[in-house]
C-alpha cells in the first residue's frame, strides 16, 4: 500500500489542505487508522452506566475487536477481551448478569468478574482438574486498561498510552469542575445514530461552530455565531463554546437542577469539545453528555448517545424533552456528514481548504490525524 | 435412560443451572467409583460456581480432598 501524503495536511491553516479522500474511504487506510489513532491512546468505548451492578456484563465489539465490559463484585468497571484462554470462544454473546463466575460455554472454563481462572474443569483428564504446566495464575482474562470520566469508559487497545489523566491532563483541568459524581439519565436519555460517513467525519463537524446557522437554524434565534469561541488545544483537544447557554424549561417553568460548585462563567457557558479521537463531550451548568464514535468501516459509524445529570432523580418529562431536543440538533447534522462521505469519492476533491477563521478547530483535529499517522509509519519502517 | 438421566437431559436443556447442581450431587453420591464421583462433582461445582451457589464452596473442598482440584 502505498501510504497517502499528508504533507499539506500539516501546514498552517491558511495553507493547509483537509485529509484526502482515501482516509475517509479506503479499507487500508482505515486498519492503518484503527492502530494509529483509535488503539494507540485514550478511545472511548462505553458509559459505566452500560453495566450499573455488580455482576453486569455487556459484551462490545469495538473496531472488530470482542470485549467485555464488566462490572465486578466489588464494583469497579473492568473491561476484558471477551474471549477463553483455552480455545478463543466468546465468552458471553448477550448482555446479561453474571451471578458467580464467567463459565465459558465451550469447555466450561470459569472465571471471576475480576477475571481470574477460577476453574480449568477436567483439564488434567476426567474428573481431574488440575494439570501440570497449565498455571491459572497466567491465564486470566485479558485485561484492556480502561479508565472512567465523565461516566465514559474509556480504553487503551495498545497498551502503551500515557495514563489517561497524563494523556488528557489539560482537558480534566479545563472541565475540573465537572469532575464529580454525573448520573446518567437512564434508557430515556441514550439513544444510537447510525450515520453513514466515516468516523472523523462526526468529529470534525462537532468541532467547529461555523456550521451552526446554516445546519442548526433553531439556534440563530438565541445563540448566534458571534456568541461562540473555539477551544483549540493543539495535539490533544478541541472544540467550540458558547457564551449564551440557555436552560431548558419544563411546561410549568422548572428546570434541571445544576452540577454544585460551578463558577460564575456556566451561568450562561456551554462548551463542546472532541477528546481525541473518538468521544464528543458537551458541558453545561445542568447536565452533560457524551457521544461515541463507534467505527464499522471506512464509511459508517454508530453514535452512541448518552446524557448525564447532577442529581439522581431528575424530571422524567424535562429529561425526554432534552433528549429529544438533542437528538433533532445530532439528527440535523447526519445530512452534511453523510454528503461529506459522498463527496469524499470525488477524484476532485483534494482536502478542501479551511476557513482561518473558522475552521481552527477542525483544522488542529486533521494536523493530529496526520501527526499519528506519521508517526504510526515511522514506527512501521523502524521495525522492518 | 435412568431417571436421573433423564433430569439432567431436561435440566441442560432447560438451563436450570441451580437444578443442574442438584441433580449432579446426586449422581455424584450415586456413583459407585471415585472416578465417576469426580467427573459428576466437577460439573456440580462448575454449575455452582457459575450462579455462586451456596454448595461452591463445600463441593470445592470435596474435590481438593479427592485430589481432584486446587484451591484457587
Amino acid at each position: 500500500m502505498h501510504p497517502t501524503d499528508l504533507s499539506t495536511v500539516r501546514q498552517p491553516i491558511h495553507s493547509a489542505h483537509g485529509l484526502p479522500n482515501a482516509h475517509y474511504v479506503d479499507l487500508d487506510v482505515f486498519d492503518e487508522e484503527r492502530s494509529a489513532l483509535l488503539m494507540s491512546g485514550w478511545s472511548g468505548l462505553a458509559v459505566a452506566a452500560d453495566v450499573p451492578e455488580p455482576g453486569d456484563a455487556v459484551p462490545l465489539t469495538f473496531l472488530d475487536i470482542p470485549l467485555l465490559l464488566v462490572r465486578d463484585r466489588d464494583g469497579d468497571v473492568r473491561v476484558f477481551h471477551n474471549i477463553c484462554r483455552h480455545r478463543g470462544m466468546i465468552l458471553v454473546d448477550a448482555p446479561r448478569k453474571i451471578e458467580g463466575a464467567i463459565r465459558c460455554p465451550y469447555h466450561s472454563w470459569c472465571y471471576s468478574t475480576k477475571g481470574s481462572l477460577v476453574s480449568t474443569p477436567h483439564v488434567g483428564g476426567p474428573g481431574q482438574n488440575t494439570a501440570d504446566g497449565s498455571n491459572r495464575d497466567l491465564l486470566g482474562l485479558v485485561p484492556v486498561r480502561s479508565h472512567i470520566w465523565l461516566g465514559v469508559v474509556w480504553i487503551n487497545l495498545s497498551g502503551s498510552a500515557p495514563a489517561f489523566e497524563d494523556a488528557n491532563a489539560d482537558l480534566l483541568a479545563r472541565w475540573a469542575e465537572f469532575d464529580k459524581p454525573l448520573y446518567h439519565g437512564g434508557s430515556d436519555s441514550a439513544f444510537q445514530l447510525e450515520v453513514n460517513c466515516n468516523w472523523k467525519l462526526a468529529v470534525e463537524n462537532y468541532c467547529e461552530s461555523y456550521h451552526l446557522p446554516w445546519v442548526h437554524p433553531g439556534l440563530n434565534s438565541y445563540s448566534r455565531l458571534e456568541d461562540h469561541y473555539h477551544i483549540e488545544a493543539s495535539g490533544r483537544f478541541s472544540g467550540q463554546g458558547t457564551l449564551v447557554y440557555r436552560q431548558l424549561t419544563g411546561d410549568d417553568g422548572q428546570t434541571f437542577p445544576d452540577f454544585e460548585g460551578l463558577s460564575d462563567k456556566w451561568d450562561t457557558a456551554s462548551e463542546y469539545i472532541t477528546a481525541y479521537p473518538n468521544v464528543l463531550l458537551g458541558v453545561h451548568r445542568d447536565h452533560a453528555f457524551a457521544i461515541i464514535l463507534v467505527p464499522q468501516g471506512p464509511g459508517r459509524t454508530v453514535e452512541h448517545v448518552h446524557l448525564f445529570y447532577a442529581q439522581p432523580d431528575t424530571d422524567p418529562a424535562l429529561r425526554a424533552k432534552n433528549a429529544e431536543q438533542w437528538k433533532t440538533v445530532f439528527e440535523e447534522d447526519i445530512y452534511v456528514v453523510e454528503g461529506m462521505q459522498r463527496g469524499r469519492h470525488s477524484p476532485g476533491f483534494d482536502g478542501g481548504r479551511f476557513s482561518p477563521a473558522m475552521d481552527g478547530p477542525t483544522h488542529m483535529f486533521h494536523a493530529w490525524v496526520a501527526e499519528h499517522m506519521a508517526a504510526h509509519r515511522a514506527q512501521d519502517k523502524a521495525a522492518e | 435412560m435412568s431417571d436421573l438421566d433423564a433430569q439432567l437431559l431436561a435440566a441442560h436443556e432447560a438451563q436450570d443451572v441451580p437444578a443442574l447442581v442438584a441433580l449432579y450431587q446426586e449422581a455424584a453420591a450415586t456413583a459407585d467409583n471415585d472416578d465417576a464421583r469426580g467427573f459428576y462433582l466437577t460439573h456440580a461445582h462448575v454449575f455452582a460456581l457459575e450462579i455462586n451457589h451456596p454448595d461452591a464452596t463445600r463441593l470445592r473442598k470435596a474435590l481438593i480432598g479427592m485430589g481432584r482440584e486446587s484451591p484457587a
